[in-house]
């Protein structure tokens, strides 16, 4: 049974794809065809290089046209990754006996356990028993290493990078981030986006929040001097302007991007500021990292908004959290951006942070959990405890 | 690291494999002769891939971890299944044939 026989031209043959096995011999067979036999191939043996795949039909046309890989540091559990989505790899074993019969056409030798030459009329030949295959299913990416990786080393304005390998310490580039990070491509990109990340000299980066007030700040101090309205400044001579003051056309660019929205108009380029975004910004500012009383933030944070905008408590869903001490609402910062990217351990955190939620404020922070093939109730089903202690009350949800 | 899928026989030219599959570990069975077992040709729900692991520079640097390439080199989308119990013959058969894969009746 185990007869290791190891024959490098049956080997090679193999790898052609000329196996040799006459694998369509035994697919051909039909009711009333002649029988075939099947012996072992003469380079039948353990073959630890040949592994099964199981996939899925709508995954074919990326694994057979070289769009996929595997990613993972050595001591990760391995995923595979498509253009676009993640999937596990779980190696499936079987009892049963799988014989592997190669396509080609059949070598005249054969080996037989009484090691004699096969008869003439073995026409397909088996090269492995295989000892099961992998699955694949459908999982979310590995976003967390990324913010991990990221924060390392934020962008600071005026920072100077040395050349040396030293100073390239907590740099990556997208060629890194696709061989440490376990996502697809599509989702890697994603990832950075929420993280608000940007590609400076080739490395992917986040920026770090004061140098991002800074440049929001001249930017708006600029709008006031050239009189350009917050919902249409002109991109050529915001960039202009700003690089006279010494700020890149890609870091100004990315601000903008940020905190607004670009609009095409007669040709001509335009952003348009974002109210919601420009003022979160200026609420974590103001709000820093301790407790305010509500009504000292508020005040706080509606002088320190650009005229023209209004601030509303509802921007700092999922940002901010308030608390009610006596007679006193409190509000401190409490960044869903901060939080883990899987539900166990998101679920962990916010009952971490306070040990009851009222649905309003649980919502915001974990809208952005996504698992495949579960629904946002079935996370709340199995993370979380509801009670309503009345029909008209809102419920409550609890640690399980 | 990054192990990248290759195949270099294109989608609609992948070599097709064929798998005979025996219920338990029953190989043993077609050697002695004397038992038949009724088969089926089954096309499987999600089609298998046969990868071969490929180690692209095998001669580098002792740090470097080797670089891996899985390859393509065939498709399984059926397999002869036997998961019936073996019928015993009642007449001796010559035992040349180890194993002798019957048509199976549609």
């Amino acid at each position: 049974m185990d007869a290791e026989m190891e024959d490098a031209g049956a080997q090679a043959e193999i790898e052609r794809g000329g196996g040799g096995g006459g694998a369509d011999a035994v697919l051909g067979l039909a009711g009333g065809g002649a029988p075939v036999s099947l012996c072992y191939h003469q380079a039948f043996g353990p073959h630890d290089d040949l592994v099964l795949l199981e996939a899925a039909d709508d995954l074919l046309p990326d694994l057979l046209q070289g769009r996929v890989t595997v990613r993972g540091r050595p001591e990760e559990e391995a995923v595979l990754c498509t253009p676009s989505a993640t999937y596990s790899m779980k190696f499936v074993g079987t009892s049963n006996s799988m014989f592997l019969i190669p396509p080609g056409e059949p070598s005249a030798k054969c080996l037989r356990p009484d090691s004699t030459n096969g008869d003439a009329n073995a026409v397909a030949a088996t090269i492995k028993l295989a000892p099961g295959s992998i699955e694949l299913v459908r999982t979310a990416p590995r976003l967390d290493k990324l913010r991990s990786l990221l924060r390392e080393r934020p962008y600071i304005l005026d920072e100077v990078l040395g050349n040396d390998f030293q100073h390239m310490k907590g740099l990556y580039t997208w060629q890194d981030l696709c061989k440490l990070i376990q996502a697809s491509d599509g989702e890697l990109l994603d990832g950075l986006n929420t993280l608000s990340a940007v590609e400076i000299d080739g490395f992917w980066r986040t920026v770090d929040a004061n140098s991002v007030n800074t440049i929001l700040d001249m930017i708006l101090h600029n709008s006031v001097l050239h009189d350009w309205p917050l919902n249409a400044m002109p991109e050529n001579d915001v960039l202009s302007v700003m690089e006279s003051d010494g700020f890149t056309h890609k870091i100004v660019t990315h601000c903008l991007n940020r905190f607004g929205t670009k609009v095409e108009q007669e040709s001509r380029s335009f952003w348009n500021l974002d109210e919601k975004r420009v003022c979160l910004q200026f609420a974590q500012r103001a709000l820093g990292a301790g407790k305010m009383k509500l009504a000292n933030f508020m005040d706080k944070w509606e002088r320190s908004i650009p005229s023209g905008m209004r601030a509303d408590l509802q921007m700092l869903e999922g940002e901010v959290l308030c608390e009610k001490l006596g007679a006193e609402t409190w509000v401190h910062a409490f960044s869903v951006a901060d939080l883990p990217l899987t539900p166990a351990d998101r679920f962990a955190a916010l009952f971490r942070e306070q040990p009851k939620w009222e649905w309003k404020d649980l919502q915001p922070y974990i809208r952005d959990l996504r698992l495949p093939g579960v629904s946002s109730e079935g996370l709340l089903i199995k993370y979380t405890r509801r009670t309503q202690p009345s029909a008209e009350a809102e419920p409550i949800f609890t640690a399980r | 690291m990054q192990i990248r899928v290759q195949c270099g026989c294109g989608e609609s030219s992948c070599p097709e494999w064929a798998v005979v599959e025996l219920q338990g570990v029953a190989g043993y069975t077609f050697t002695v002769g004397y038992h038949e077992l009724a088969g089926t040709k089954v096309t499987l729900k999600k089609p298998l891939l046969v990868l071969r692991k490929k180690k692209t520079n095998a001669d580098c640097g002792e740090h470097e971890p080797p670089e891996v390439e899985l390859e393509v080199i065939g498709i399984i989308r059926h397999k002869i299944l036997f998961k019936d119990r073996p019928k015993a013959l009642i007449s001796k058969l010559p035992t040349k044939e180890k194993k002798t894969v019957q048509p199976a009746a549609k």
